[in-house]
């Protein structure tokens, strides 16, 4: 009788062990790719987001245990009311006050782009949590040391085993999820993407107007398509900051010829993401419009597109500028940086 | 009953013949699968590689005291004597050897029977690896982690790991060297193939299972065809000029000592 029970008892502990463990439902989810965007870049394919590995993606985004003292996540540098940019620090803040020398850039539509960072350090979207995640003075974790956090949670255990068919809690599964999350992560609800696509809500103003034809005649050979970037890797002739000296694209090319060129940023947002440039050292975008017309300075690399008959930089009148301005609060995208989907809380 | 004694006394008969005669015919007849292991054996020269312990000098007159002797090798492919070459799977195709583990063993399951007469394979990650993303990199991230071949800041892994100190005529006090080489982002791809001729058949069937020796030179890595001096610089990292010449002289370092042809994993 004693036996009894306890066969029966196991078989209870057995099967509710089961229940707990029973995969749950997972949908695919549809990346749409709004009609005035070019291509995805991302290979949906290999990595579909579904559902749960999306769920899966944002706790990892969120979570601070992805960094060496549990507190730095993802989501402590790219804030989404902010485009998911650092607001008001000029560099990336990391583990221990430890500091950065680049300004934390937006995440969005990353899902169209080729390179990530501001040199192209990688050229896989998958494999850029790697950076911040072991770098000294951003997360200062390793991969090894995140996984195997990852594998003593028992939720995450289940979460793994939900989003995924095979693999559990490893280091392709985490980053696919985190991939997953990001591919979603599309901004193209601003009132310029309503202009140009005749939506409602779309019409400019006279300034508005004014602002995207000097926008068009001037700045879209590196702000080019409706990402208001080409990709592209160029010296836009900051002066380098002689403390840092950083190069830019030559860290990873070890090139001299790509000595300080960093990545055309896209302009979406970029009335949320101050301070501007790689360093973080404008803070408004007035800031930003007079480096261009009048703080250009010339050096080997120079993009040759900065060089004009009338000088270096772009000329650009106080109406120009007021219209830039103007410009650039179009491509503010209120349901991006409100979207639940993406929201911490 | 006795017809069925008959019949299998002939098919016993048949069986001992049929057996002989395939015999006769080919003598080195090979079928099944099995596993070709290869050892890297790590040397300077004509001298073994003892980390931290041996000095080694080299032709351009820099003596050398080697920590740290890690590289990836992948990509295996197998030719036999009748030209037919057989690629191992890639997805299962990257390796990691590392002096300082002493891991410095690859082992190659599942070949299928045969003749091999060379092999192929690369120094490093090619491009279309890197791609697939996390898809293709699976486990071999954290692999690369642990034995210091993942380069954090490029997002990418490095090919060679090699460091130690040096003195030179010039740089008299010991000095740190550090040879990193991998591809450069999407701008230089510093993955290279060799192929090495075996010298000796290398057998392969149900029953046979060789080991290949081979001798990866590290001298070459810095003066081999291309000569490197450390005393001009000493960490050589990223450099559009000679990260490719790293990698060509590193590609150059193998040579296949012998094989051993023979049953199980230590003949």
């Amino acid at each position: 009788m004693k036996y009894l029970f306890w066969v029966l008892l196991s078989v209870c502990l057995v099967s509710c062990n089961n229940e707990e463990y029973l995969p749950l439902e997972n949908t695919l989810l549809t990346v749409e790719v709004p009609e005035n965007f070019p291509d995805l870049v991302y290979d949906i394919e290999a990595n579909p987001p579904t559902q749960l590995g999306f769920e899966l993606g944002k706790k990892l985004f969120y979570d601070g245990n992805l960094s060496s003292n549990g507190f730095i996540s993802c989501g402590f540098c790219h804030e989404q009311n902010f485009a998911f940019t650092h607001h008001g620090h000029q560099f990336s803040h990391g583990v221990d006050d430890l500091e950065g020398t680049r300004n934390t850039p937006t995440i969005s539509n990353m899902a169209f782009f080729n390179e990530f960072a501001w040199d192209g350090a990688t050229s896989h979207l998958d494999l850029f949590p790697i950076i911040p995640i072991t770098n000294e003075v951003e997360m200062g974790e390793t991969m090894t040391g995140v996984i195997n956090k990852l594998i003593a949670d028992s939720e995450y255990q289940q979460q793994f085993e939900n989003a995924f068919e095979e693999g559990g809690v490893n280091a392709e599964n985490f980053l696919k999820a985190l991939s997953q999350f990001m591919v979603m992560m599309i901004s193209s609800n601003s009132k310029y993407d309503k202009f140009v696509r005749n939506e409602e809500g779309g019409e400019l103003t006279e300034v508005e107007a004014y602002g995207l034809s000097v926008f068009q005649q001037k700045c879209t050979t590196c702000h080019a398509t409706d990402l208001f970037t080409d990709g592209s890797f160029r010296n836009n002739g900051l002066p380098p900051n002689p403390q840092l000296n950083d190069v830019g694209r030559a860290e990873v090319s070890g090139s001299v010829n790509d000595n300080y060129k960093f990545k055309v940023p896209s302009l979406r947002n970029v009335a949320l993401t101050a301070p501007y440039m790689h360093d973080g050292r404008f803070g408004s975008l007035e800031s930003v419009l007079n480096f261009y017309a009048n703080g250009v300075v010339d050096s080997e690399t120079l993009d040759d597109s900065l060089r004009t008959d009338n000088g270096l930089g772009i000329a650009l009148s106080d109406a120009e500028k007021e219209g830039l301005l103007a410009f650039f609060e179009l491509l503010t995208d209120e349901t991006f940086i409100n979207d639940e989907r993406f929201s911490e809380y | 009953m006795k017809s069925i004694y008959k019949i299998l006394a002939l098919t016993l008969v048949l069986t001992v013949f049929v057996s002989c005669s395939s015999d006769d015919d080919t003598a080195t007849e090979l079928i099944g699968e099995n596993s070709v292991t290869l050892e890297f054996d790590n040397s300077v020269g004509s001298d073994d590689l003892l980390l931290a312990t041996s000095s080694y000098t080299n032709s351009q007159n820099e003596t050398l005291t080697i920590t740290r002797l890690n590289y990836i090798v992948s990509n295996f492919r197998l030719t036999n004597d009748q030209g037919e070459t057989f690629t191992y799977e890639k997805d299962d195709s990257y390796f990691v050897t590392s002096e300082e583990t002493g891991n410095t063993e690859v082992v190659l399951e599942n070949i299928p029977a045969g003749t091999y007469v060379s092999i192929t394979f690369g120094v490093g990650v090619d491009q279309e690896k890197y791609l697939q993303g996390a898809e293709g990199q699976g486990d071999f991230l954290t692999v690369a982690e642990e034995t210091n071949m993942m380069w954090s800041w490029q997002a990418g892994y490095k090919f060679l790991n090699f460091e130690g100190t040096f003195t030179s005529e010039t740089v008299t006090e010991t000095t740190d060297f550090k040879v990193h080489m991998g591809s450069h982002g999407s701008s230089l791809d510093n993955y290279k193939e060799v192929t090495l001729s075996l010298g000796t058949d290398a057998l392969v069937s149900d029953e046979m299972s060789p080991i290949v020796h081979l001798v990866a030179d590290a001298n070459a890595i810095l003066d081999g065809a291309h000569k490197l001096s450390l005393s001009e610089q000493s960490v050589i990292m990223v450099s559009e000029e000679k990260s490719p010449l790293v990698a060509l002289n590193t590609a150059s370092m193998f040579t296949v000592d012998h094989v051993h042809n023979g049953t199980g994993h230590s003949h």
